[in-house]
């Protein structure tokens, strides 16, 4: 079940920063630490810069039935305008707590923050800290599972007339922006499903529209669950294209 | 947590571009033009990498529209070279040129880069902060200025 509904949540999360966090099969065990890792390839075609990068994000993550908690930092190759670079990614720390749950619905908060260990002259990093806190609810029916988030992200000690734009490259947010997301997945078994889903950021004061698009399918097998994803940026050039996929175990 | 927040404070308080606040004396003295400043201070440190001859994949990293082999193109973004290059009373920034450059203009990195000196970036702040303000007429080079 929270296979279901982990899986559901943070792949279809609004969370720029958590697009591609993974998650974890934690059975029904009454808590479990996972550990997993992400890896990441797009291409970009952004007003001022044209390239690709991969990443390689590592994670950990626990859970109980109502709380969950996680860390990562992505581990980057960049090349923008035919510069090579490497180097971490933002640190990203994030929390999310059920609220409201039974068998077919569950509602909850789910809150991200990040460190900006990341080059943000590379286009790695932020270049400062962001808040990225939202509300999730899921409704399952059958084989069916809808799932969405609406949130609020918005860069913390940051200069007031210091505005950037949507920024970094590798993961692009607004200074200040609405978050969004809704997914659809459907079980073809227990432990394989697939969907599609749609996330974004609209920005609050100065920025762009942010709109991706998304399929996807996922399976799990005892402590091992995997996903994949193909997303396409649709609207605010956030990459052109963009393959993930994750590989967790839960302990 | 401890960890987290003070590598956060660490990295937050690690050097990022600022304004130089470097202001344009009144009345301006003309005494730093492109011609007789700018251009050489670009073509010896700057146009390597932001030219507007050089294609995205040629400018090992340089931005599209930050091409400063023009005065037109200096004038496109003044705050961004004041930013990474300047030195003036409220910051010194060195981000610019970085530690790496090509022999030729579009080439690979294969030596290090030339470094303005304290004055040329005293120089390069304050020309900045008086070119922006003046009148400039670009019709004569087949573009019309804003």
């Amino acid at each position: 079940m929270r296979f279901w509904i982990a899986g559901t949540l943070l792949l279809s999360a609004g969370l720029a920063r958590a697009d591609h966090m993974h998650t974890v099969d934690h059975g029904d065990d009454g808590h479990a630490f996972g550990a997993g890792v992400t890896m990441i390839a797009a291409s970009f075609d952004q007003p001022l810069y044209t390239g690709n990068y991969q990443g390689v994000v590592p994670a950990v993550q626990w859970a109980n039935e109502r709380f969950a908690a996680g860390t990562s930092v992505a581990l980057y190759r960049l090349e923008e305008n035919g510069a090579e670079f490497y180097g971490f990614g933002d640190f990203v720390i994030h929390g999310q707590a059920m609220l409201i749950g039974n068998h077919h619905r569950h509602a909850g908060v789910v809150a991200a923050v990040s460190a900006p260990i990341g080059d943000d002259r590379r286009g790695m990093g932020m270049g400062h800290p962001m808040a990225m806190p939202a509300l999730f609810g899921t409704w399952m029916v059958e084989r069916f599972a809808v799932a969405a988030t609406a949130g609020y992200s918005r860069a913390l000690g940051a200069d007031s007339g210091h505005d950037h734009g949507m920024w970094p490259i590798v993961e692009p947010m607004n200074m200040q922006e609405f978050t969004w997301s809704a997914s659809g997945d459907y079980a073809f078994t227990p432990h394989v499903h697939g969907g599609a889903r749609f996330s974004g950021g609209v920005p609050i004061g100065n920025g762009d529209n942010r709109i991706i698009g998304a399929a996807r399918v996922a399976w799990g097998s005892g402590r091992f669950s995997t996903a994949a994803e193909l997303q396409a940026g649709i609207a605010g050039d956030p990459f052109t294209v963009r393959g993930v996929v994750s590989t967790a175990v839960s302990f | 947590m401890r960890v987290i927040l003070l590598l956060a404070f660490v990295v937050a308080c690690g050097p990022s571009p600022e304004p130089t606040g470097t202001m344009c004396p009144e009345p301006d003295p003309l005494t730093l033009t492109y011609d007789n400043f700018g251009h050489e201070f670009m073509t010896k440190y700057c146009t390597w990498c932001h030219s507007s001859e050089l294609p995205r994949a040629q400018r090992n990293g340089a931005p599209v529209y930050h091409d400063y082999d023009s005065l037109l193109g200096v004038l496109e973004t003044p705050d961004h070279i004041d930013e990474q290059a300047g030195f003036g009373p409220d910051a010194k920034n060195e981000f610019m040129p970085p530690d790496r450059c090509p022999s030729v203009a579009g080439g690979a990195l294969d030596k290090n880069c030339a470094k303005p000196t304290a004055e040329e970036r005293t120089k390069l702040a304050e020309w900045i902060a008086c070119e922006r303000n003046r009148n400039h007429s670009f019709l004569d080079a087949g573009v019309d200025a804003p």
